[in-house]
Protein backbone atom coordinates (compact mmCIF):
# COMPACT_ATOMS: atom_id res chain seq x y z
CA UNK A 1 0.00 0.00 0.00
CA UNK A 2 0.91 3.93 -0.45
CA UNK A 3 1.53 6.03 2.31
CA UNK A 4 -0.96 6.95 5.02
CA UNK A 5 -2.76 10.71 4.07
CA UNK A 6 -5.07 10.18 7.40
CA UNK A 7 -3.49 8.61 10.68
CA UNK A 8 -5.25 8.39 13.75
CA UNK A 9 -3.36 7.10 16.73
CA UNK A 10 -5.36 6.37 19.85
CA UNK A 11 -7.48 9.26 19.57
CA UNK A 12 -9.93 9.77 22.55
CA UNK A 13 -11.99 12.86 22.53
CA UNK A 14 -14.66 13.63 25.80
CA UNK A 15 -17.02 16.70 25.83
CA UNK A 16 -17.75 18.05 29.25
CA UNK A 17 -21.23 18.18 30.34
CA UNK A 18 -21.24 21.88 32.53
CA UNK A 19 -24.27 20.77 34.86
CA UNK A 20 -25.06 24.76 35.13
CA UNK A 21 -23.77 27.80 33.39
CA UNK A 22 -21.81 28.59 37.13
CA UNK A 23 -20.40 25.20 36.36
CA UNK A 24 -19.20 26.38 33.25
CA UNK A 25 -17.90 29.91 34.47
CA UNK A 26 -16.07 28.02 37.22
CA UNK A 27 -14.12 25.72 34.48
CA UNK A 28 -12.64 28.98 33.60
CA UNK A 29 -10.42 28.91 36.06
CA UNK A 30 -10.30 25.75 38.08
CA UNK A 31 -10.54 21.99 36.97
CA UNK A 32 -13.93 20.66 37.40
CA UNK A 33 -13.74 18.19 40.04
CA UNK A 34 -15.28 14.91 38.57
CA UNK A 35 -17.90 16.43 36.01
CA UNK A 36 -20.20 14.14 33.64
CA UNK A 37 -18.58 13.58 30.31
CA UNK A 38 -19.64 11.81 26.82
CA UNK A 39 -16.95 10.19 25.98
CA UNK A 40 -17.47 10.75 21.98
CA UNK A 41 -14.57 9.21 20.56
CA UNK A 42 -12.79 6.65 22.38
CA UNK A 43 -9.17 5.28 21.46
CA UNK A 44 -9.61 5.37 17.88
CA UNK A 45 -6.63 4.17 15.46
CA UNK A 46 -6.30 3.71 12.03
CA UNK A 47 -5.18 4.60 9.00
CA UNK A 48 -6.29 5.70 5.80
CA UNK A 49 -4.12 5.33 2.90
CA UNK A 50 -4.23 7.54 -0.58
CA UNK A 51 -6.50 7.12 -2.97
CA UNK A 52 -8.48 4.72 -0.72
CA UNK A 53 -12.53 5.56 -0.66
CA UNK A 54 -13.62 4.93 2.98
CA UNK A 55 -17.13 4.69 4.32
CA UNK A 56 -18.11 5.23 8.24
CA UNK A 57 -20.89 4.48 9.60
CA UNK A 58 -22.34 4.11 12.54
CA UNK A 59 -25.38 5.13 14.69
CA UNK A 60 -26.71 8.57 15.50
CA UNK A 61 -24.31 9.57 18.46
CA UNK A 62 -21.42 7.19 17.31
CA UNK A 63 -18.62 9.79 17.10
CA UNK A 64 -19.01 10.00 13.19
CA UNK A 65 -19.29 13.91 13.05
CA UNK A 66 -16.69 14.44 15.90
CA UNK A 67 -14.55 12.33 13.46
CA UNK A 68 -14.78 14.69 10.35
CA UNK A 69 -14.21 17.48 11.85
CA UNK A 70 -11.32 16.00 13.31
CA UNK A 71 -9.86 15.15 10.24
CA UNK A 72 -11.43 18.78 8.74
CA UNK A 73 -9.54 20.56 11.68
CA UNK A 74 -12.12 22.34 12.97
CA UNK A 75 -12.43 20.22 16.25
CA UNK A 76 -9.37 18.50 18.33
CA UNK A 77 -8.50 15.28 20.31
CA UNK A 78 -8.14 15.41 23.92
CA UNK A 79 -5.43 12.43 23.79
CA UNK A 80 -3.98 11.15 20.75
CA UNK A 81 -2.76 12.31 17.56
CA UNK A 82 -4.07 12.97 14.34
CA UNK A 83 -1.86 13.84 11.31
CA UNK A 84 -3.82 14.46 8.00
CA UNK A 85 -1.27 15.10 5.02
CA UNK A 86 -3.16 17.27 2.59
CA UNK A 87 -5.88 19.47 1.62
CA UNK A 88 -8.95 18.33 2.78
CA UNK A 89 -12.10 19.60 1.46
CA UNK A 90 -15.31 18.97 3.27
CA UNK A 91 -18.60 18.72 1.86
CA UNK A 92 -20.93 18.60 5.59
CA UNK A 93 -21.92 21.85 6.14
CA UNK A 94 -21.70 24.37 2.61
CA UNK A 95 -23.60 27.23 3.63
CA UNK A 96 -21.56 27.52 6.81
CA UNK A 97 -17.85 29.75 6.73
CA UNK A 98 -18.36 32.42 4.41
CA UNK A 99 -17.95 36.20 5.43
CA UNK A 100 -21.12 37.34 4.29
CA UNK A 101 -20.46 41.11 3.46
CA UNK A 102 -17.82 40.08 1.03
CA UNK A 103 -18.77 38.72 -2.35
CA UNK A 104 -18.27 35.00 -3.88
CA UNK A 105 -15.41 35.88 -5.19
CA UNK A 106 -13.92 37.53 -2.11
CA UNK A 107 -14.84 34.56 -0.43
CA UNK A 108 -13.07 32.34 -2.74
CA UNK A 109 -10.06 34.04 -2.23
CA UNK A 110 -10.63 33.51 1.81
CA UNK A 111 -11.43 29.90 1.96
CA UNK A 112 -7.62 29.75 -1.08
CA UNK A 113 -5.92 31.23 1.96
CA UNK A 114 -7.39 29.46 4.69
CA UNK A 115 -6.03 26.03 2.93
CA UNK A 116 -2.86 27.62 2.70
CA UNK A 117 -3.13 28.24 -1.45
CA UNK A 118 -1.21 30.67 -3.35
CA UNK A 119 -2.60 33.25 -5.08
CA UNK A 120 -1.65 32.26 -8.76
CA UNK A 121 -3.19 28.85 -7.81
CA UNK A 122 -6.57 30.40 -6.81
CA UNK A 123 -6.30 32.90 -9.98
CA UNK A 124 -6.52 29.44 -12.02
CA UNK A 125 -9.09 28.08 -10.00
CA UNK A 126 -11.14 30.65 -9.82
CA UNK A 127 -13.03 30.80 -13.18
CA UNK A 128 -13.75 27.05 -12.87
CA UNK A 129 -15.57 27.73 -9.71
CA UNK A 130 -17.61 30.27 -10.97
CA UNK A 131 -18.98 28.41 -14.01
CA UNK A 132 -19.34 25.28 -11.58
CA UNK A 133 -21.76 27.33 -8.98
CA UNK A 134 -23.23 28.88 -12.25
CA UNK A 135 -23.41 31.97 -10.49
CA UNK A 136 -23.20 34.51 -13.04
CA UNK A 137 -23.35 37.94 -12.44
CA UNK A 138 -23.69 37.42 -8.69
CA UNK A 139 -20.49 36.25 -7.58
CA UNK A 140 -19.61 40.04 -7.15
CA UNK A 141 -22.40 40.23 -4.93
CA UNK A 142 -21.80 39.96 -1.27
CA UNK A 143 -22.81 36.25 0.31
CA UNK A 144 -25.55 38.30 2.56
CA UNK A 145 -27.52 38.37 -1.12
CA UNK A 146 -27.36 35.18 -2.10
CA UNK A 147 -30.27 32.68 -1.55
CA UNK A 148 -29.44 29.15 0.30
CA UNK A 149 -29.18 27.65 -2.70
CA UNK A 150 -26.49 29.56 -3.89
CA UNK A 151 -24.89 29.82 -1.07
CA UNK A 152 -24.46 25.85 -1.27
CA UNK A 153 -23.64 25.82 -5.12
CA UNK A 154 -21.04 27.95 -4.36
CA UNK A 155 -19.91 26.36 -0.87
CA UNK A 156 -19.61 23.01 -3.04
CA UNK A 157 -18.02 24.37 -6.03
CA UNK A 158 -15.14 25.52 -4.10
CA UNK A 159 -14.45 22.09 -2.28
CA UNK A 160 -14.21 20.23 -5.26
CA UNK A 161 -12.36 22.25 -7.56
CA UNK A 162 -9.92 23.15 -4.70
CA UNK A 163 -8.16 19.95 -6.36
CA UNK A 164 -8.40 18.21 -2.97
CA UNK A 165 -6.00 15.47 -1.44
CA UNK A 166 -9.11 13.94 0.77
CA UNK A 167 -12.52 14.51 0.24
CA UNK A 168 -14.79 14.25 3.25
CA UNK A 169 -18.80 13.49 2.11
CA UNK A 170 -21.80 13.24 4.05
CA UNK A 171 -24.43 11.67 2.39
CA UNK A 172 -26.97 13.45 3.54
CA UNK A 173 -25.59 16.48 1.69
CA UNK A 174 -28.37 18.61 0.52
CA UNK A 175 -27.05 21.19 -2.66
CA UNK A 176 -30.83 22.16 -4.32
CA UNK A 177 -32.54 21.73 -7.07
CA UNK A 178 -32.61 18.09 -8.93
CA UNK A 179 -30.14 19.02 -11.56
CA UNK A 180 -27.20 20.34 -9.49
CA UNK A 181 -27.89 17.30 -7.55
CA UNK A 182 -26.98 15.28 -10.19
CA UNK A 183 -23.99 17.30 -11.48
CA UNK A 184 -23.03 17.35 -7.74
CA UNK A 185 -22.68 13.28 -8.08
CA UNK A 186 -21.21 13.34 -11.18
CA UNK A 187 -18.31 15.65 -10.17
CA UNK A 188 -18.19 13.59 -6.82
CA UNK A 189 -17.73 10.24 -9.07
CA UNK A 190 -15.35 12.11 -10.82
CA UNK A 191 -12.92 12.90 -7.98
CA UNK A 192 -13.16 9.84 -6.77
CA UNK A 193 -12.01 8.26 -10.15
CA UNK A 194 -9.22 10.52 -10.40
CA UNK A 195 -7.87 9.04 -7.30
CA UNK A 196 -8.78 10.87 -4.09
CA UNK A 197 -9.00 10.05 -1.19
CA UNK A 198 -12.55 9.83 0.44
CA UNK A 199 -14.58 9.47 3.51
CA UNK A 200 -17.86 9.01 3.01
CA UNK A 201 -20.26 9.09 5.78
CA UNK A 202 -23.82 7.77 5.36
CA UNK A 203 -26.29 5.90 7.00
CA UNK A 204 -27.21 4.03 3.18
CA UNK A 205 -25.82 0.66 3.22
CA UNK A 206 -26.23 0.35 -0.34
CA UNK A 207 -24.91 3.88 -1.33
CA UNK A 208 -21.66 2.81 1.18
CA UNK A 209 -20.85 -0.61 -0.85
CA UNK A 210 -21.72 0.96 -4.14
CA UNK A 211 -18.72 4.09 -3.87
CA UNK A 212 -16.25 2.22 -1.00
CA UNK A 213 -14.41 -1.00 -0.61
CA UNK A 214 -13.52 -0.59 2.93
CA UNK A 215 -15.44 0.32 5.96
CA UNK A 216 -15.08 1.30 9.49
CA UNK A 217 -18.20 0.98 11.86
CA UNK A 218 -18.19 2.92 15.04
CA UNK A 219 -20.71 2.50 17.81
CA UNK A 220 -20.52 4.96 21.18
CA UNK A 221 -17.00 6.46 20.02
CA UNK A 222 -15.05 3.61 19.42
CA UNK A 223 -14.02 1.45 16.42
CA UNK A 224 -16.02 -1.75 16.37
CA UNK A 225 -14.86 -3.19 13.17
CA UNK A 226 -12.69 -2.01 10.28
CA UNK A 227 -12.52 -3.83 7.26
CA UNK A 228 -13.56 -4.49 3.61
CA UNK A 229 -17.46 -2.59 3.44
CA UNK A 230 -19.28 -6.15 2.69
CA UNK A 231 -17.90 -7.38 6.26
CA UNK A 232 -18.42 -4.22 8.21
CA UNK A 233 -22.07 -3.70 7.13
CA UNK A 234 -22.54 -6.99 8.16
CA UNK A 235 -21.27 -6.49 11.87
CA UNK A 236 -23.29 -3.97 11.64
CA UNK A 237 -26.55 -5.01 10.66
CA UNK A 238 -26.22 -8.24 12.83
CA UNK A 239 -25.64 -5.72 15.91
CA UNK A 240 -28.92 -3.52 14.42
CA UNK A 241 -30.76 -7.02 14.04
CA UNK A 242 -29.62 -8.02 17.79
CA UNK A 243 -30.99 -4.62 19.02
CA UNK A 244 -34.34 -5.21 17.74
CA UNK A 245 -34.70 -8.92 18.87
CA UNK A 246 -33.72 -7.71 22.48
CA UNK A 247 -36.52 -4.75 22.37
CA UNK A 248 -39.09 -7.35 21.65
CA UNK A 249 -38.16 -8.94 24.28
CA UNK B 1 3.39 26.20 21.74
CA UNK B 2 3.90 29.95 22.09
CA UNK B 3 3.91 30.94 18.66
CA UNK B 4 -0.31 29.52 17.68
CA UNK B 5 -1.11 32.67 17.06
CA UNK B 6 1.69 33.99 14.81
CA UNK B 7 1.80 31.17 13.19
CA UNK B 8 -1.86 31.41 12.36
CA UNK B 9 -1.43 34.87 11.17
CA UNK B 10 1.59 33.98 9.04
CA UNK B 11 0.87 34.54 4.71
CA UNK B 12 -3.14 35.80 6.26
CA UNK B 13 -2.33 39.67 5.96
CA UNK B 14 -4.38 40.41 2.78
CA UNK B 15 -7.13 39.01 3.72
CA UNK B 16 -6.98 40.37 7.41
CA UNK B 17 -6.89 43.84 5.72
CA UNK B 18 -10.26 42.51 3.74
CA UNK B 19 -12.11 40.99 6.26
CA UNK B 20 -11.76 44.16 8.38
CA UNK B 21 -13.02 45.98 5.57
CA UNK B 22 -16.12 43.70 5.58
CA UNK B 23 -16.36 43.89 9.55
CA UNK B 24 -16.94 47.69 8.84
CA UNK B 25 -19.36 47.70 6.38
CA UNK B 26 -21.39 44.44 8.19
CA UNK B 27 -21.45 47.49 10.95
CA UNK B 28 -22.74 50.89 8.87
CA UNK B 29 -24.38 49.72 6.05
CA UNK B 30 -27.73 50.27 5.31
CA UNK B 31 -27.40 54.18 7.10
CA UNK B 32 -27.91 57.08 5.33
CA UNK B 33 -24.69 58.65 6.50
CA UNK B 34 -22.61 55.19 7.00
CA UNK B 35 -19.52 55.32 9.17
CA UNK B 36 -20.53 58.95 9.77
CA UNK B 37 -22.41 56.63 12.56
CA UNK B 38 -18.80 56.12 13.92
CA UNK B 39 -18.27 60.04 14.51
CA UNK B 40 -21.71 61.10 15.59
CA UNK B 41 -21.70 58.23 18.85
CA UNK B 42 -18.34 60.31 19.92
CA UNK B 43 -19.43 63.63 18.91
CA UNK B 44 -22.33 63.45 21.16
CA UNK B 45 -20.71 62.01 24.03
CA UNK B 46 -18.22 64.16 24.09
CA UNK B 47 -20.94 67.61 23.64
CA UNK B 48 -22.93 65.66 26.75
CA UNK B 49 -19.93 65.47 29.22
CA UNK B 50 -18.76 69.00 28.08
CA UNK B 51 -22.25 70.48 28.64
CA UNK B 52 -22.52 68.29 32.14
CA UNK B 53 -19.40 69.72 33.54
CA UNK B 54 -18.40 73.10 32.00
CA UNK B 55 -22.36 73.97 31.87
CA UNK B 56 -24.18 71.95 34.50
CA UNK B 57 -21.54 71.98 37.17
CA UNK B 58 -19.98 75.22 36.89
CA UNK B 59 -16.85 74.88 38.60
CA UNK B 60 -14.89 72.22 35.61
CA UNK B 61 -14.24 75.29 33.07
CA UNK B 62 -10.64 75.15 33.43
CA UNK B 63 -8.11 72.08 34.37
CA UNK B 64 -5.13 72.56 36.41
CA UNK B 65 -2.78 69.83 35.50
CA UNK B 66 0.26 68.88 37.78
CA UNK B 67 3.29 68.02 35.70
CA UNK B 68 5.40 67.78 38.32
CA UNK B 69 6.80 71.69 37.45
CA UNK B 70 6.21 74.54 39.95
CA UNK B 71 3.22 76.04 38.16
CA UNK B 72 0.25 73.88 37.24
CA UNK B 73 -0.80 73.09 33.38
CA UNK B 74 -3.60 74.82 32.73
CA UNK B 75 -6.06 74.40 30.24
CA UNK B 76 -10.01 74.66 29.59
CA UNK B 77 -11.76 71.53 30.57
CA UNK B 78 -12.91 70.67 26.90
CA UNK B 79 -9.86 70.46 25.49
CA UNK B 80 -8.80 68.31 28.31
CA UNK B 81 -11.21 65.89 27.69
CA UNK B 82 -11.46 66.01 24.81
CA UNK B 83 -7.99 64.76 23.58
CA UNK B 84 -8.22 61.78 26.68
CA UNK B 85 -11.28 60.91 25.51
CA UNK B 86 -10.52 59.98 21.98
CA UNK B 87 -8.11 56.87 23.13
CA UNK B 88 -11.28 55.88 25.72
CA UNK B 89 -13.75 55.33 22.74
CA UNK B 90 -10.84 52.77 21.36
CA UNK B 91 -10.52 51.28 24.56
CA UNK B 92 -13.84 50.72 25.24
CA UNK B 93 -14.72 49.02 21.71
CA UNK B 94 -11.99 47.05 22.11
CA UNK B 95 -12.54 45.17 25.36
CA UNK B 96 -16.41 45.44 25.31
CA UNK B 97 -16.41 43.65 21.30
CA UNK B 98 -13.47 41.94 21.50
CA UNK B 99 -14.65 40.33 24.48
CA UNK B 100 -17.95 39.36 22.21
CA UNK B 101 -15.84 38.90 19.14
CA UNK B 102 -15.60 35.24 19.19
CA UNK B 103 -18.87 34.26 20.01
CA UNK B 104 -20.04 36.76 17.27
CA UNK B 105 -18.10 35.23 14.74
CA UNK B 106 -18.33 31.63 15.69
CA UNK B 107 -19.09 30.22 12.22
CA UNK B 108 -15.24 30.40 11.52
CA UNK B 109 -14.58 27.87 14.77
CA UNK B 110 -17.57 25.24 14.57
CA UNK B 111 -18.01 25.15 11.12
CA UNK B 112 -15.01 25.35 9.47
CA UNK B 113 -11.40 25.44 9.75
CA UNK B 114 -10.04 28.85 10.53
CA UNK B 115 -7.24 30.72 12.10
CA UNK B 116 -9.12 31.91 14.73
CA UNK B 117 -6.86 34.40 16.41
CA UNK B 118 -6.91 36.23 13.14
CA UNK B 119 -10.66 36.79 14.00
CA UNK B 120 -9.34 39.30 16.90
CA UNK B 121 -7.09 40.70 14.58
CA UNK B 122 -9.36 41.87 11.79
CA UNK B 123 -12.00 43.18 14.11
CA UNK B 124 -9.54 44.70 16.51
CA UNK B 125 -8.22 46.72 12.91
CA UNK B 126 -11.59 47.61 12.03
CA UNK B 127 -11.67 49.75 15.30
CA UNK B 128 -8.39 50.88 14.81
CA UNK B 129 -10.11 52.96 11.26
CA UNK B 130 -12.78 53.78 13.59
CA UNK B 131 -10.00 55.46 15.54
CA UNK B 132 -7.98 57.05 13.11
CA UNK B 133 -10.98 58.61 11.93
CA UNK B 134 -11.81 60.36 14.61
CA UNK B 135 -7.46 61.14 15.20
CA UNK B 136 -8.30 63.06 11.75
CA UNK B 137 -11.24 65.35 13.87
CA UNK B 138 -9.46 65.52 16.71
CA UNK B 139 -6.11 66.56 15.08
CA UNK B 140 -8.05 69.10 13.51
CA UNK B 141 -9.24 70.62 16.23
CA UNK B 142 -5.73 70.65 18.14
CA UNK B 143 -4.37 72.17 15.01
CA UNK B 144 -5.89 74.95 15.77
CA UNK B 145 -6.61 75.35 18.97
CA UNK B 146 -3.13 74.66 20.42
CA UNK B 147 -1.07 74.16 17.40
CA UNK B 148 0.88 71.57 16.02
CA UNK B 149 4.05 70.00 17.61
CA UNK B 150 6.72 67.51 17.02
CA UNK B 151 5.68 65.95 20.51
CA UNK B 152 2.90 64.97 17.75
CA UNK B 153 4.61 62.24 16.22
CA UNK B 154 4.29 60.58 19.28
CA UNK B 155 1.03 59.61 18.51
CA UNK B 156 2.94 56.70 15.91
CA UNK B 157 4.25 55.26 19.87
CA UNK B 158 0.86 55.17 21.50
CA UNK B 159 -1.24 54.51 18.84
CA UNK B 160 0.44 50.98 17.99
CA UNK B 161 0.89 49.71 21.46
CA UNK B 162 -2.21 50.69 22.43
CA UNK B 163 -3.73 48.61 19.19
CA UNK B 164 -1.46 45.40 20.39
CA UNK B 165 -2.05 45.91 24.40
CA UNK B 166 -5.91 45.61 23.45
CA UNK B 167 -5.45 42.73 21.17
CA UNK B 168 -2.94 40.85 23.33
CA UNK B 169 -5.76 41.82 26.21
CA UNK B 170 -8.28 40.27 23.82
CA UNK B 171 -6.36 37.06 23.67
CA UNK B 172 -7.53 36.33 27.33
CA UNK B 173 -11.17 37.90 27.65
CA UNK B 174 -11.84 36.17 24.27
CA UNK B 175 -11.96 32.87 24.50
CA UNK B 176 -13.09 33.49 28.27
CA UNK B 177 -16.17 35.07 27.25
CA UNK B 178 -16.91 32.79 24.78
CA UNK B 179 -16.68 29.93 27.33
CA UNK B 180 -18.91 31.89 29.75
CA UNK B 181 -21.40 34.26 29.14
CA UNK B 182 -21.36 35.41 32.59
CA UNK B 183 -17.47 36.61 31.94
CA UNK B 184 -18.61 38.30 29.01
CA UNK B 185 -21.37 39.64 31.14
CA UNK B 186 -18.98 40.72 33.77
CA UNK B 187 -16.85 42.94 31.26
CA UNK B 188 -19.74 44.83 29.55
CA UNK B 189 -20.63 45.54 33.45
CA UNK B 190 -17.67 46.83 34.89
CA UNK B 191 -16.91 49.20 31.71
CA UNK B 192 -19.00 52.10 32.51
CA UNK B 193 -17.27 51.97 36.16
CA UNK B 194 -13.45 51.71 34.32
CA UNK B 195 -14.57 55.13 32.85
CA UNK B 196 -14.40 57.08 35.74
CA UNK B 197 -11.98 55.02 37.59
CA UNK B 198 -9.77 56.61 34.69
CA UNK B 199 -8.34 59.84 34.06
CA UNK B 200 -10.18 60.74 31.31
CA UNK B 201 -12.31 63.56 32.96
CA UNK B 202 -10.27 64.15 36.00
CA UNK B 203 -6.35 64.50 35.71
CA UNK B 204 -4.84 61.64 36.98
CA UNK B 205 -1.75 63.19 38.11
CA UNK B 206 -3.19 65.78 40.64
CA UNK B 207 -3.47 62.89 43.12
CA UNK B 208 -1.58 62.67 46.49
CA UNK B 209 0.95 59.40 46.98
CA UNK B 210 0.37 56.71 47.00
CA UNK B 211 -3.33 56.98 44.87
CA UNK B 212 -1.11 58.35 42.47
CA UNK B 213 0.71 55.81 42.18
CA UNK B 214 -2.34 53.53 42.43
CA UNK B 215 -3.56 55.26 39.26
CA UNK B 216 -0.66 54.36 37.34
CA UNK B 217 -1.69 50.41 37.60
CA UNK B 218 -4.28 51.29 35.48
CA UNK B 219 -3.32 51.23 31.84
CA UNK B 220 -6.00 53.10 29.97
CA UNK B 221 -4.29 56.61 32.22
CA UNK B 222 -1.42 55.68 30.26
CA UNK B 223 -2.84 56.27 27.51
CA UNK B 224 -5.17 58.98 28.29
CA UNK B 225 -2.24 60.87 29.30
CA UNK B 226 -0.47 59.10 26.04
CA UNK B 227 -2.32 61.05 23.78
CA UNK B 228 -1.90 64.43 26.40
CA UNK B 229 1.88 64.04 26.19
CA UNK B 230 1.45 64.02 22.18
CA UNK B 231 -1.08 66.82 21.95
CA UNK B 232 -1.20 68.76 24.88
CA UNK B 233 1.36 69.07 27.72
CA UNK B 234 4.40 68.42 24.59
CA UNK B 235 6.29 65.91 26.92
CA UNK B 236 8.38 63.05 25.29
CA UNK B 237 6.82 59.42 26.72
CA UNK B 238 9.61 58.84 28.14
CA UNK B 239 9.66 61.45 31.12
CA UNK B 240 7.84 59.67 33.53
CA UNK B 241 9.55 57.14 33.51
CA UNK B 242 7.68 55.19 36.32
CA UNK B 243 4.51 55.35 34.58
CA UNK B 244 6.55 53.93 31.51
CA UNK B 245 7.87 51.19 33.77
CA UNK B 246 4.95 50.22 35.27
CA UNK B 247 2.62 50.19 31.79
CA UNK B 248 5.57 48.36 30.06
CA UNK B 249 5.39 45.41 32.94
CA UNK B 250 2.12 45.27 32.54
CA UNK B 251 1.86 44.59 28.86
CA UNK B 252 4.50 42.12 29.12
CA UNK B 253 1.90 40.17 31.70
CA UNK B 254 -0.87 41.29 29.19
CA UNK B 255 0.86 39.59 26.49
CA UNK B 256 2.24 36.40 28.49
CA UNK B 257 -1.74 35.68 29.51
CA UNK B 258 -3.28 35.97 26.25
CA UNK B 259 -0.88 33.38 24.74
CA UNK B 260 -1.50 31.86 27.85
CA UNK B 261 -5.14 31.54 27.60
CA UNK B 262 -5.55 31.40 23.93
CA UNK B 263 -3.25 28.26 23.54
CA UNK B 264 -5.35 26.94 27.15
CA UNK B 265 -8.57 27.34 25.38
CA UNK B 266 -8.43 27.23 21.86
CA UNK B 267 -8.56 23.54 21.01
CA UNK B 268 -11.97 23.91 23.02
CA UNK B 269 -13.87 26.60 21.82
CA UNK B 270 -15.28 24.80 18.67
CA UNK B 271 -16.79 22.47 21.99
CA UNK B 272 -18.55 25.22 23.98
CA UNK B 273 -19.80 27.55 20.96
Amino acid sequence: MSEAIITFKNVSKTYILYKNDRARFQALFFKPRNPKTNKALNDVSFEIYRGESVGIVGDNGAGKSTLLKMITGVAFPDEGEIIVNGKVAALLELTAGFSMEMTGRENIYLKGYILGLEDAYIKQIEERIIDFAELGDYIDQPVRTYSSGMKMRLGFAINVNIEPDVLVVDEALSVGDASFKRKCKDKIKEIISAGTTVLYVSHNAESVREICPRSIYLRKGTVIFDGTTDETLKVYQDYKEAQKNKKKK
Amino acid sequence: MITSIFKEHKGFGKQIFLLAKNELIKTYKGAVIGPGWAVVKPAFTVFVYWFAFSVGIKTMKTMHVNLGSHDPFSIDFFTFMFIGIIPWFFIQDSIIQGAKTLRTNRQFITKVKFPVSTILTYTALSRLYVHLMLMVLMYTYVFFAIGPSWYNLQFFFYCPLMFIFFLALSWSTAPMSAFSKDFESLIVSIMSGIFWLSGIMYDSYSFQEPLKFIMLLNPINFFANGYRNCFLYHRPFFLYKTELAVFLAEFIVVFALGIFNYNRLRKKLPDVL
